[in-house]
């Protein structure tokens, strides 16, 4: 699933709506779109003025029809729950509300043009990177959404251990497949009780290349016996403490060979994949090579 | 012959630039490794061991192939090359 934040910047809420809905529309050509719309205005207890809420009963409710069509709400859900939701069933997912996403976004209004007066404006003065614009427009009829929709699917996309475990399933060979067999890397808020804390790790990867070897290595493993399809993802830029770093998934006729294939994906995974970790913790920030 | 380097994780922070540009490389990666730490001392201290050579765990690539799997340092540069300089990876 790809993630495409849609930010205002110097616009008005009708604006940025039709923004939505035109990027909403060219996508839609494309694959499923889910819309994922945050209101940091709405605080805990003040009911959302939505008459088409469905009736409250629980702390989850959801209304199904026969046909599959259906109305849901609840609480405690946040946008990286939301986005974890729809990475197994969406192609795409449309983020409105939220100012600093960690996904490319488009910026609407006639802020935008003013954003950044630095050479390349997806870098801070550290170097580092911010969310990437993917487009500035000061009026609707600015966009391109195709054009968005395209460079969109050149980024990475946003998968979870259900989307990669659902994409398996869909292998031609899935009929003799008898096991799956997962690894999910975290982060590890501490190596010992009194460890500094981990708040976030920050990974760097070499464009192209890395991807080149993650691909390399998952033919190399699909071309195992008995194994018949291997999904892995890798995140970059910055990952928190409680979030999940990589996963790799494999489908497998037999449980020894999905088993031992996920151990070999995630060990040479780490071997070959340029692929680099900051950790920053309350007191430190370093690179881990240096400290092993 | 122009010949471009990436620099990544902490070596990026030792020369201040993630990518390097460089006009007269040299003939081979060696050289064109020695070109690029002449102006960037806290870079050569990193990467070199006090002898000058290449410290062990620092990675060379050449096209996003390792150079060790040609002819190392000894390599022969082609204009328009990548050229990578990188730590010990550290994934997952």
């Amino acid at each position: 699933m790809h993630v495409l934040g849609v930010i205002g910047r110097g616009t008005n809420r009708e604006t940025l709506e039709r923004a939505v809905d035109r990027l909403v529309d060219e996508l839609s050509t494309r694959g499923r779109v889910g819309v994922v719309r945050y209101d940091a205005t709405i605080a805990d207890g003040t009911p959302t003025v939505d008459q088409s809420s469905p009736t409250v009963g629980g702390d989850v409710t959801y209304e199904l029809g026969v046909d599959g069509d259906w109305l849901a709400s609840g609480t405690g859900l946040s946008v990286r729950d939301a986005l974890d939701a729809l990475a197994t069933d969406c192609d795409y997912a449309v983020v409105t509300g939220v100012a600093e996403l960690q996904y490319p976004c488009v910026l609407v209004g006639s802020d935008g043009d003013r954003e950044t007066a630095t050479e390349n404006e997806d870098e801070d003065e550290d170097g580092d990177e911010v969310t990437e614009v993917l487009a500035r427009v000061p009026a609707v009829a600015d966009l391109e959404s195709d054009a968005v929709a395209d460079t969109l699917e050149r980024r990475e996309p946003y998968e979870t251990l259900e989307s990669l475990v659902d994409r398996v399933k869909t292998s031609p060979h899935a009929d003799r497949a008898g096991a799956i067999a997962t690894f999910t890397g975290r982060v590890r808020a501490k190596d010992f009780d009194d460890d500094d804390r981990t708040e976030y790790l920050e990974f760097e990867k070499y464009e192209g290349v890395a991807d080149e070897r993650l691909a390399a290595l998952r033919e190399d493993l699909e071309s195992r016996e008995g194994v018949y399809a291997v999904e892995m993802h890798h995140r970059t830029g910055v990952v928190r403490d409680g979030e999940d770093i990589v996963f790799v998934v494999v489908l497998a006729g037999h449980r020894r060979e999905a088993f031992r294939t996920v151990e070999d994906g995630i060990d040479r995974l780490k071997d070959e994949v340029p692929l680099f970790k900051k950790e920053v913790t309350v007191g430190d920030e370093f690179w881990v090579h240096d400290r092993e | 012959m122009t010949v471009d380097w990436k620099l990544f994780a902490d070596l990026a922070e030792h020369a201040g630039d993630r990518h390097v540009t460089l006009d007269d490389p040299g003939e081979t990666v060696g050289d064109a490794l020695e070109t690029l730490l002449a102006d960037r001392p806290a870079l050569a201290d990193r990467v070199l061991e006090e002898d000058g050579t290449l410290r062990s765990q620092i990675n060379v690539l050449r096209n996003g192939t390792d150079v060790e799997q040609s002819a190392g340092l000894e390599t022969g540069l082609e204009d328009g090359d990548e050229l990578a300089l990188f730590p010990p990876v550290s994934g997952g």
